[in-house]
């Protein structure tokens, strides 16, 4: 008896000294898996102590930076009075390349200005609605504490203002957009922006801060067909876009309008997501975030390649780069960067550091039609609606967008790739078809044994159907004229007529 | 010298008359059950309206200075404030004249609803209910009841997307709906007499979760449909407009009884 | 006509005139309410207008008589006012509640009210007027409100100061018999500001 009862004893014992040790190895790890470098593990207290009593000092004039800049830091130290103007103007501005859209604005802007402020500021904010405008608006702050998020009391005709005040009691990069019925219409058309509220002692310092905002725009017209394009409420129900964007257009962050920075910088990122449908799956091609304020929220992990942005949302990467090159800011649901144009560029410069990086410049692949100023297509788009396009200006066109497109795979020099791809330069087959001929084969693709100055091919060629038909005109034009090909010209009417006699293959877009 | 007097005496009352000649009415049969987008909570989605007077088109420029020029008190400047604010007909030439940039015939806009009311008053009609304005602009060219069609949504929104920065068309362009009214759609906003009837919250996330108090008897009023944008759009432009307030693309048109209407 | 008649003639027609001057109140300022030209009448079946309000601050709200929910909290609201002014206040203020169903609400029916709610008329007047002038006062007022088919109101509640002259000086949508203290300093500031003369 005694012998059971003290190992009973004994066994209970253990059993409570295991699960003792099972409970501190279970402390153990959570504290190694609580993220590196965070707050203590007590929080800030939220709004409860976002209070730091009354403004202080003289009122002071908030600065509102237009995309893809941002204001200063405040370098407050106590809290102050901040106050806001902001407009919204409607207005029609450039979607993509010779294609425009009617944008309702927060300061004549997609995303619409940037308002910094510290927490435990009050702030004053007047909303105007410009007498131009059609629509009533209002808008909603992500950072407001009360109802509506300030929507119901900022509810303001056209030509005229509404004004309320607020606490800015949470820390953090907050979305604002405008509330007014129907919601999503308004926010499909760009009312969408971030402001950003400091934590007390302020964010570590950067060398360069830039304002990215991600939206989803739906037309009643396919991606890229020139002209005005309609805003489509079925699709936008469907959460189907025509465009998926960076700051409003497909060029907002391309070309010379690309985010810039140094070798030696550190970089950082203020991204919102305005939705008004799609989260985005942030990534920057070639960089990796060393922080990432997950959600614009308090804590930041670290060593992050990609990281969501929900429609609503926001959040804040650093980043330091360290060898130069264009890197490529895309929603990694690829598709939409390169088929609807989520994608925007950091050009950085300075000098190279091979031991880092020893590669080509990630240039021709992703970068080709982008990089390489599609202004061309502008005014070639610009000529034809007047009626005056001319040879030359279907030739530049047509070589923008050849680049990037056809010279993946037929190369910029048009020679192809022995064996693979046929050449395009002085090709004995060019000159042996007529148009119509090389438009279907454009349109539908190319399949099975093509001999091309002596040498065969067998290969396949893809369908290249969602190029619109001003496009295969401009192209094939230039390839036409380029490389002692013998010229010619090919009207867009002539590839509508070749697209509408020809059964498309199977995968062809349209 | 007693002459001239009564000269100007006549004058207002031929352009009186000019006016009222000009204005035309379409009869708009009535229907006891429209369905309506207004989610009314003592109704059934639907509400009775009276056959009912409609003008064919909105009140122009010309047909107002016809107006201000009878009545002194609403003229601009003499207007008093608290029925019309600052911007009170201020694309005018001046109080009584036109100018450059307010065609005769283009409709009338910078007016408060109060100015709008006082006009329709003055030849004896009165400013369309929000249901009876529903219920006549749910028509198109063939067709009393139109709001089924996509296409119906589609050309209503697409005025709506476009920013009011051109000049407005004059009224009565294009073809007429099915009862011979134009210009429901695609020109002017337009005053109710009920506008501050639609107790809708103006932040359309709140349908249902109404402040109880403030709304006496029910909640605040919700949209039946929403998937009807048009209606929906013109219903928060109402909603947030004050009796006082004019804008650059508001104006009006009136409505009349039928003697012995019944719905 | 002789010079001395001619004299007495102008002397006699300036103090027409002068007469008239001192006799006629100078215009209502162009933001008052009072310029609505609105035919009234009150729970003694007596006629009057706006414009004849004039003279002393007026807490003014709309109601109706057969309201259940909300509208004796306004009568409850107006009176916590009421009761929070001294006698000389009291003297120098006016209680306006104005039916927003005039088909209904007859003499008769307001005169109920006031009687029920002990409601003293030397200082409340319970009004009626057109359908027409109740839309019109309504929007001056800032007060919104539907018919419903069963007779009943939705409605927006507001209590609205008035000074002398019709302007607005304050609106308040807290309800109940504690007044609410913004409102009721600036029902106070207005009573304490020396008479508007004529």
């Amino acid at each position: 008896m005694k012998r059971l009862s003290s190992l009973a004893c004994l066994s209970f014992c253990a059993a409570f000294l295991l699960a003792g040790c099972s409970e501190h190895a279970s402390n153990g790890t959570a504290n190694a898996a609580s993220p590196v470098g965070t707050a203590p593990a007590t929080d800030t207290g939220g709004s409860r102590k976002g209070d730091f009593g009354p403004p202080q000092g003289e009122p002071v004039e908030a600065v509102l930076t237009s995309p893809p800049n941002v204001p200063p830091p405040t370098g407050r130290t106590a809290p102050a009075k901040v106050i806001v103007n902001l407009e919204v103007i409607e207005k029609e501005m450039p979607i993509a390349e010779g294609a425009t859209y009617t944008f309702w604005t927060f300061g004549g802007t997609v995303p619409g200005s940037f308002i910094r402020v510290r927490q435990g500021d009050t702030v004053e904010f007047h909303l105007h609605n410009h007498p131009d405008s059609k629509m009533p608006h209002n808008i909603d702050l992500h950072g407001v504490t009360g109802p509506g998020g300030g929507a119901a009391s900022s509810f303001t005709a056209p030509g005229h203002s509404s004004r309320f005040t607020f606490k800015a009691l949470n820390q953090g990069l907050y979305v604002y957009h405008c509330a007014t019925a129907p919601v999503g219409m308004h926010v499909a058309n760009g009312m969408y922006g971030l402001i950003l509220v400091e934590p007390p002692e302020g964010l570590p310092k950067v060398d360069r801060e830039y304002y990215v905002m991600q939206g989803d725009f739906y037309t009643t017209t396919k991606y890229r067909e020139k002209g005005y394009a309609p805003f489509d409420m079925q699709k936008a129900i469907d959460e189907n876009p025509t465009y998926v964007l960076f700051n409003g257009a497909e060029t907002a962050l391309t070309g010379n309008r690309a985010l810039t920075a140094n070798v030696g910088e550190s970089v950082r990122l203020y991204v919102g997501n305005g939705g008004p449908n799609l989260v985005s799956s942030f990534h920057v091609i070639g960089e990796i975030f060393d922080k990432v304020w997950y959600e614009g929220g308090t804590r930041y992990q670290e060593n992050v390649q990609t990281t969501l942005v929900p429609a609503g949302g926001a959040m804040i990467a650093d980043f330091h780069v360290e060898v130069p090159g264009s890197y490529v800011l895309v929603d990694h649901s690829i598709f939409r960067a390169f088929n609807k144009g989520a994608l925007g560029i950091l050009k950085v410069e300075g000098p190279e550091n091979l031991a880092i990086y020893s590669g080509k410049e990630v240039d021709s692949v992703y970068l080709g039609d982008k990089v390489a100023s599609l202004a061309p297509v502008q005014t070639a788009a610009t000529s034809a609606a007047a009626g005056t396009l001319s040879l030359e200006e279907q030739v530049d066109a047509g070589r923008a967008l050849y680049t990037g497109t056809c010279s993946v795979c037929h190369q910029d020099s048009g020679a192809g790739m022995p064996g693979v791809f046929p050449p395009l330069a002085k090709s004995d087959y060019l000159a042996a078809h007529d148009d119509e001929r090389i438009i279907r084969i454009v349109l539908n693709g190319l399949t099975g044994p093509v001999k091309v100055n002596g040498q065969d091919y067998d290969s396949v060629m893809p369908p290249m159907s969602q190029l619109t038909d001003d496009e295969v005109a401009n192209i094939l034009t230039f390839v036409r004229n380029s490389w002692d090909n013998g010229g010619g010209r090919i009207a867009k009417d002539k590839v509508a007529e070749v697209r509408a006699a020809t059964p498309r293959a199977e995968g062809a877009a349209h | 010298m007693l002459a001239l007097p009564l000269v100007l005496y006549a004058l207002p009352a031929l352009g009186h008359a000019a006016a009222d000649a000009e204005a035309q009415w379409a009869r708009i049969p009535g229907d006891a059950a429209f369905a309506t987008v207004l989610r009314y909570e003592d109704g059934d989605g639907t509400v009775a309206v009276r056959p009912f007077e409609l003008m064919t088109r909105p009140v122009t420029n010309a047909d107002f200075l016809a107006f201000v020029t009878r009545r002194p008190e609403w003229r601009r400047g003499d207007v008093a404030p608290v029925f019309a604010e600052a911007r009170y007909l201020e694309h005018w030439g001046g109080p009584l004249r036109l100018g450059a940039q307010a065609r005769p015939r283009q409709p009338v806009t910078h007016v408060s609803w109060f100015a709008a009311s006082a006009y329709c008053e003055s030849i004896g009609a009165r400013l369309p209910t929000w249901a009876e304005w529903e219920l006549a602009a749910a028509a198109d060219e063939t067709r009393p009841d139109a709001r089924d069609d996509p296409a119906w949504r589609e050309r209503i929104l697409g005025w709506y997307s476009k920013p009011s920065s051109d000049a407005l068309p004059d009224v009565g362009q294009g073809t007429a709906d099915v009862h011979g009214i134009h210009d429901l759609h695609g020109l002017v906003w337009e005053w109710v007499e009920d506008y501050a009837a639609m107790l809708v919250s103006a932040d359309n996330r709140q349908q249902s979760d109404p402040d109880r108090l403030q709304f006496c008897g029910a909640g605040a009023l919700s949209t039946e449909d929403r998937g009807n944008y048009p209606v929906l759009m013109r219903i928060a432009m109402l909603s947030a407009l004050e009796a006082d307030d004019t804008t650059a693309n508001l104006g009006f048109r009136c409505a009349r009884d039928i003697e012995g209407g019944t719905p | 006509m002789n010079p001395a008649s001619r004299t007495l003639l102008v002397v006699l027609l300036a103090c027409a005139s002068a007469l008239a001057a001192a006799v006629q109140p100078s215009a209502l300022p162009g933001d008052s309410v009072y310029r609505l030209d609105a035919a009234m009448s009150d729970q003694s079946g007596n006629d009057f207008t706006l414009a004849q309000r004039r003279g002393k601050p007026q807490i003014v709200a709309m109601f109706y008589t057969s309201c259940r929910y909300v509208c004796p909290l306004i009568i409850d609201s107006v009176k916590g006012i009421e009761r929070a002014l001294n006698d000389g206040e009291r003297a120098r203020i006016g209680f306006l509640l104005v039916s927003f169903d005039p088909a209904r609400d007859d003499t008769a029916a307001l005169r109920s009210v006031a009687d029920k709610r002990r409601l003293d008329p030397a200082r409340w007047t319970l009004a009626r007027t057109g359908e027409a002038d109740v839309r019109r006062l309504a929007a001056l007022l800032g007060v919104r409100y539907r018919a419903l088919q069963d007779g009943e109101f939705n409605h927006t509640s507001a209590l609205v100061l008035l000074d002398a002259d019709g302007r607005k000086l304050a609106s308040s949508s807290r309800l109940g018999s504690v007044p609410d203290p913004a409102f009721l300093a600036a029902v106070k500031a207005a009573l304490a500001a020396p008479p508007a003369s004529p």
